[in-house]
Parts: structure tokens; C-alpha cells; sequence
């Protein structure tokens, strides 16, 4: 697959990402053609099943069936600069060890409540420490962080699934009030009314 | 009269040159604007600007090609995916900064119109009093009083919102109905005046978005693409607005691809009678002759049109004669202001998406005040509620997580400063021969920085603003306070101020050059101090003045 059809797959994908099957192969071929770093299948099926932790399948589509692998793989491979990659293919190597080390297997055939302790685990060792001072505004998970690959890898991938999701059209359709074209301001507009479910 | 006789050339097709050509052309004059870039056709050609948010591959991010595409636009929010078509293509016009100068650029018909800030704020008596007042540049040459027509003229066919605050340091204008601030600005609003009752004022925003239809043009939707272009024509443009109008008064040529590398200068007649027009196409070269040219090819591209005109009397090109052009430039200095978060309001949200802030007016260095430096600064900012990352304890993956994302974030308020720049001879632009650009024409060299007056005032621009936000009662305000980098602003201004003496001013009262005084300049390159407001009204009125002007001249046989 060239670049231009990796981008109009892509664009059908977010387009119509709920009819589509998530095309990640169990033969382990890679699904997104990379141009700028280097991942194989299971380096890519890796960062899609941590996505999948991260915004898992609920009563609403997760992050595999909205395809946002495919995502966090576009904008790691297009907008990271060499520098971020490499940091975030080290981290992924430090990733697997930590995982074969604590439990003599890869995250992949771990159990959901298994993988989510080894996420959860990265997410605690980046807590703040108590009585430090509170951040004016909403903590940015990557700024502060220990300079560790491990958390350039887990941090980027979070980052882009969160961000995948939340602008997807799923998202902004189904579980969030988006209307394009709103042709009003209305200053009392209470939340309630902003997520659908609840609408 | 020949194919290349027009009554009127004027350079360039941004918020002046439409405007240049509107007024120019209502008044019954054939006129060319000569534009140096692509056309863009209104609606047809915003090709993203009905696109949702996930069809951009992206996001609307950048990627690593275009931040080494772009090596000036990177630097600051304009690099981006949604409108990367309307910056200017940096190897193709690139410019030498002897110091650090960010030239943010769209050639193309409309300019920076389409991708401008639309706040719209008149200046006062003291703007136009300051250099005077305290000796830094030239005396102005006009005051308040000599543009307040023309500002109302402008903002009744713009179409500027806003509310009559009643502020003498920000006079009031034709105004369409304001927007409304949030329920959090509202509360913020409330305890600032409180706080401060009449010494500081802080209002909605005035801008260029219209609220109620006009002109054939649809009241703001509140989408907040605007710098995609609006396929509405809710906001001011060249193309939403002057160039219909001037187009319906069937006598505009637009020529688009059109370099203007020189203005002919006749020494008999001490007059312009034309210009030397490169085809950026073809590559073939054109001359056009008119009897009056309007010079609004923006701030630094003016001043390069002047430098490389009339050279075999003047070697440092029209205009030169004072020693000024290319001097003075200026810009506002930014990117240092103070933010929080805000308390409560969590069941409260807002509908559509408004694409303006507040703004906070000058309060500094007014009324007998005396701080370290002199003039002043304003603020823009706004309240708004943060997206996804609410920080949910125990809770940042899985099912839970997810669907806490549907939650939108605290409440912040934030405040940016926007500094008045003062006029040093010593920050210029000028043309650098050893440097050409991709049709072989040689480069703008810019020299330009802050000084001591800019960093004093940038202390109290950020604690000026921790305290106005903490007096408002916004929680855990932090400060920021960036280098000040001069074209960050995007308001540059001051290569050929007017003034009242030839001998130390580019042009006069009327924006016609003192050397050749059928050429009139309108646009930032005309002025003579920055004052704090976002310029741009002020070129509108300062053109559609000079035009007034211009016809009126021509008419008595004058010029």
C-alpha cells in the first residue's frame, strides 16, 4: 500500500469506522504501510491491544473497532520527529521486558485484568508525589515526566488513542453533541444536554 | 486609452488593497488590483472549511514534512493542516531575519483577510497623542477626530458586533449586536467590577463577524472555522465583503499572479505612472499605468515595492528621500498573559462555538499615570471549559474511563497581553541583493527586536495580568511570559509612517507619498505608532479616507 491509499483507507476508515472491521491480521502482517518508523505486525498488534485497553469494547465500539491503531500509527509515523521515535521504539522494547520479566509472557496473550494492572502500573509511577503543588490547569500526562522511554511509548500511545477517540466521528456523533453548524450561541446550555446518553 | 490604462492600480487584495478597490471603484474609477499570489473564489475554493473534525487525516496536526516546509510558520499556531494553502510558500519567498522576525504570510487573493483575527477596535484621541506626548517617533499627522467618520463608515459596511461600552480610551462604534460572554466570563465580568469599577474595563469582544445578516452575507453561525474561510460570509473579508462591491460596480480587473516589482516614476512630472508587473506565472513582464496607485501590498512587501522604485533618482528607491523607509518597523509584542482555572459552573455549558474572547482595554500609563516605560497594552482572552482529561482519580483506562471522556473538563479563564511597540529608527527592513526569491528578485532583510520599553512593560503585562484574574476569583492563576518576538503579533507596522514633515515622514495626512504623491499607501506600512488595538480597522478607515481623498484630488486636477 502507498502513502495516498493508506490515507484514503485511513479517511474511509474514520469516515465510516463503525462499518469497518478493524483489519489487524492474526498472521501478524502489517496493516499500515509505515514510512517513517519502523513497527512490525506484532509491534503493531501490540500498540493496538494496549489502545484497546485503554478505550476498551463496551456497550458502545472500542478503540479496535473505530481503528484507532491505525491513528495512533499515522500520526506516530507522520508528526513524531526521529528524536520521539526512537524513544518510543525503545520504550516499546522496555515494554515487552517488563511484561516477559513479571509474567513469563507477552502483554498480548495476558489476561484483560492482567494487562490492565501492567497499564495502571506505568500510570502510578507517574503520580505526583503528595504535597507536591497542585497544577494551575488540567496535568498534562507528558509534561514532568521522568525522561523514560517506557513512558515516551505508553504516554504517546495513550495520548493518540485518547485523541483518536475523542475527535472520531463516532465520538463526536454518538456519545457527545457536535453539530456543525450550531447557528447560535447559547450561554446556558447545560452539560446534561451535551452527552447524548443522558439526553 | 490603451489595454494596460486603468483609472486605478492598486497593489494587492488583503483587508486594504479590497478595500482600496471598493471605495476606488464606487466612486467611477477603472481600476486593476494586482495580486501577487492564486485567486481564491469565494466558498468555492474553501476546500475545508465544511470538513468535520475526523476528516482531517490528522486532526488538524502537523506533521514533520510540513514543520520542514515551513521553518518560519512552525514556529507559532498557524502551521497547521486545516488551512496550510493559504500561508505563503516559504522556499519559494523566503526573507533573511538578521534577528529573529516571524513573517507570517498569505499570498493569495484576499491576503490575510481570510485568515486574520477579526477583532475590530477604533483607536483613541491618546494613540494618536502619544508620540508627540512623549517624543518617540513622529507626531502623527491626523487625530481621532479625522478618522471617526471613516471608522463608522468602515464598520457599517464591515459589519463589527460589539457593545457600546461607553470607554473613552476604546471609542465606541456603529455596532452590530454584541455576542454574548459565557456564564463564566459573565461571573469573572461581574467580580471585576467589583473590583475595579470604572478604572479597568472588561468587555466582549468587538469583531468582524456579523451577527445579524448583511449584505447578502449570513449572520455568524458559530462554527469557529473562520480561517478556513467562511461559506457563509459571516466575517469580514476581501472576499465575503469589498471585492462583490467592488465587482458590482462592473469597473475591477482583478489580476491574480501578479508581482508588482516596481512602481514607474516619472521625474518630469514628479508622479507615479504605473507599474512593472512580473507575471509569477509566465514569468513575462507587463507594465500597467494608471493616474493614482494604491500601495497595500502589506507592511514589508510595500516597503519592498518602494525600495525597488524610482532607484535612478532615489538608490534607496521612492519614498527615501526622509530616510525613513523601510524603518520603524514594528508589531505588537505578545505571548505573555496569566490563566486558571475556575470554580463551579459544572452543570454548565455552552451551545456553538464563538469565535471571539474578551478583551480587557489599555489601563496603563493614562490619567497621569507614570510607570517605567511608557504607552500601554490590552488583553484578549476568555473562559472555557477543557475536553477530555478530567483527572479522574483510578480511572485513566478502561470502560469507566472511556466513558467519563463524554465529561467535558474544569473551567479556565485566560487573559494574553498585546503590547504597544514603540517606533526605533533602527528596526528596519531592507532589501538584501545577494538573496533572490524564486523569480530571481532580491529579499527583504529584517532587522528588528524589542527593547528596554517592551520588557518593562512585559513585567507588568504579566503580573498586571495574575492580579486582574485573581481579583476575579480565578483559581491557581499561573503567568506566562514568552520571549517577545517581533511578527508574532502579525500586526506589522512602520515602514513608511506618515507625518507632518517630508524630511522625517514616507507620507503625509492623506498616505500619499511625499515624493510622488499620486501613490498612496494604506496600509500598516502608513502607521506612525501601534498603539495596543489589533490594527486592522484602522487601516480600513485610514483607505477608505486616502480614497476619498484620492478621487477628490484627481478631480481638482491636484494629482
Amino acid at each position: 500500500m502507498n502513502r495516498r491509499t493508506v490515507i484514503k483507507n485511513l479517511a474511509l476508515v474514520i469516515g465510516g469506522a463503525v462499518l469497518l472491521p478493524s483489519c489487524l491480521r492474526k498472521d501478524g502482517t502489517s496493516y499500515v504501510q509505515l514510512k517513517h518508523i519502523s513497527l512490525d505486525g506484532d509491534q503493531q498488534n501490540l500498540i493496538a491491544d494496549i489502545a484497546e485497553i485503554i478505550i476498551p469494547k463496551t456497550d458502545v465500539p472500542g478503540a479496535k473497532d473505530l481503528n484507532l491503531p491505525a491513528f495512533v500509527l499515522k500520526m506516530l509515523d507522520d508528526c513524531y520527529n526521529k528524536k520521539d521515535q526512537l524513544a518510543f521504539l525503545a520504550g516499546l522494547d522496555k515494554f515487552n521486558t517488563l511484561v516477559k520479566t513479571k509474567y513469563n509472557s507477552t502483554f498480548s496473550d495476558l489476561s484483560v485484568k492482567d494487562k490492565e494492572a501492567v497499564l495502571i502500573g506505568i500510570e502510578n509511577s507517574n503520580k505526583p508525589k503528595a504535597g507536591s503543588k497542585a497544577p494551575a490547569r488540567r496535568p498534562k500526562p507528558q509534561k514532568n515526566m521522568a525522561a523514560d522511554p517506557l513512558n515516551a511509548f505508553y504516554w504517546s500511545i495513550k495520548q493518540q488513542t485518547i485523541f483518536g477517540y475523542t475527535t472520531s466521528q463516532f465520538f463526536m456523533t454518538k456519545e457527545i453533541f457536535y453539530d456543525m453548524v450550531p447557528g447560535r450561541y447559547n450561554v446556558h446550555f447545560p452539560v446534561s444536554k451535551l452527552k447524548l446518553k443522558l439526553a | 486609452m490603451s489595454a494596460n490604462t486603468y483609472d486605478a492600480i492598486v497593489i494587492g487584495s488583503g483587508i486594504s488593497g479590497g478595500w482600496a478597490a471598493k471605495e476606488l471603484t464606487e466612486k467611477g474609477l477603472k481600476t486593476i488590483m494586482l495580486e501577487r499570489g492564486r485567486n481564491i473564489e469565494h466558498i468555492k475554493d474553501y476546500v475545508n472549511a465544511n470538513k468535520a473534525p475526523w476528516e482531517f487525516a490528522h486532526r488538524g496536526g502537523r506533521t514533520q514534512q510540513m514543520i520542514k516546509d515551513y521553518p518560519v510558520l512552525k514556529r507559532d499556531y498557524p502551521l497547521n493542516e486545516t488551512n496550510l494553502d493559504y500561508w505563503v510558500n516559504e522556499k519559494e519567498s523566503p526573507y533573511v531575519e538578521v534577528k529573529r522576525f516571524d513573517w507570517f504570510r498569505g499570498y493569495h487573493v484576499g491576503g490575510r483577510s481570510l485568515m486574520w483575527g477579526r477583532q475590530s477596535y477604533r483607536w483613541a484621541d491618546v494613540n494618536f497623542e502619544d508620540n508627540a506626548k512623549d517624543g518617540h517617533g513622529v507626531d502623527w499627522p491626523i487625530r481621532y477626530k479625522d478618522l471617526e467618520p471613516w471608522y463608522g463608515y468602515v464598520e457599517k459596511f464591515a459589519g463589527i458586533s460589539g457593545n457600546r461600552d461607553g470607554l473613552s480610551i476604546l471609542p465606541d462604534g456603529e455596532f452590530m449586536p454584541a455576542m454574548e460572554m459565557n456564564c463564566v466570563e459573565k461571573d469573572v465580568a461581574a467580580r471585576f467590577k467589583e473590583h475595579y469599577k470604572e478604572a479597568r474595563a472588561f468587555i466582549i469582544g468587538r469583531t468582524a463577524n456579523i451577527t445579524v445578516a448583511h449584505n447578502n452575507r449570513t449572520n455568524c453561525q458559530y462554527r469557529n472555522k473562520c480561517w478556513l474561510g467562511c461559506p457563509f460570509g459571516a466575517y469580514f473579508s476581501t472576499q465575503s465583503a469589498t471585492l462583490p462591491a467592488a465587482t458590482a460596480t462592473g469597473n475591477l480587473t482583478v489580476r491574480p499572479w501578479s508581482i508588482v516589482t516596481k512602481i514607474l516614476y516619472d521625474k518630469d512630472t514628479k508622479k507615479a505612472k504605473g507599474v512593472e508587473v512580473l507575471d509569477a506565472e509566465t514569468n513575462q513582464t507587463y507594465e500597467y499605468f494608471a493616474k493614482v496607485i494604491f500601495l497595500n501590498a502589506s507592511t514589508l512587501n510595500s516597503a519592498w515595492v518602494l525600495m525597488n522604485s524610482a532607484t535612478d533618482i532615489w538608490p534607496d528607491g521612492l519614498g527615501s528621500s526622509s530616510g525613513e523607509l523601510g524603518h520603524n518597523l514594528m508589531d505588537h509584542h505578545l505571548g505573555v498573559g496569566a490563566g486558571g482555572i475556575v470554580e463551579g459552573f459544572q452543570d454548565k455549558y455552552y451551545f456553538g462555538r464563538r469565535a471571539n474572547g474578551i478583551y480587557i482595554p489599555r489601563f496603563r500609563n493614562l490619567n497621569g499615570e507614570k510607570r517605567d516605560y511608557v504607552r500601554g497594552f490590552g488583553y484578549q482572552g476568555g473562559a472555557g471549559r477543557e475536553g477530555w482529561g478530567r483527572d479522574i482519580a483510578e480511572m485513566n483506562i478502561g470502560g469507566a474511563f472511556k466513558d467519563a471522556l463524554t465529561e467535558p473538563g474544569l473551567w479556565g479563564m485566560g487573559i494574553g497581553g498585546f503590547g504597544e511597540t514603540l517606533p526605533y529608527h533602527e528596526n528596519r527592513a531592507y532589501l538584501d541583493k545577494t538573496k533572490k526569491d524564486k523569480w530571481g528578485l532580491p529579499v527583504l532583510a529584517i532587522d528588528a527586536e524589542i527593547k528596554d520599553n517592551e520588557k518593562k512593560m512585559r513585567i507588568d503585562m504579566a503580573n498586571d495580568a495574575k492580579e486582574m484574574m485573581e481579583a476575579a476569583g480565578v483559581k491557581n492563576v499561573q503567568t506566562y511570559n514568552s520571549e517577545g518576538v517581533l511578527g508574532r503579533g502579525i500586526h506589522e507596522m512602520g515602514t513608511a509612517r506618515m507625518g507632518r514633515d517630508p524630511k522625517t515622514s514616507v507620507l503625509n495626512g492623506w498616505n500619499q507619498v511625499w515624493d510622488a504623491q499620486n501613490v498612496f499607501v494604506t496600509d500598516g506600512a502608513a502607521m506612525a505608532s501601534t498603539a495596543c488595538q489589533n490594527p486592522s480597522l484602522t487601516y480600513m478607515a485610514l483607505t477608505a479616507r486616502a480614497a476619498d481623498h484620492a478621487v477628490s484630488e484627481l478631480k481638482k486636477g491636484n494629482i
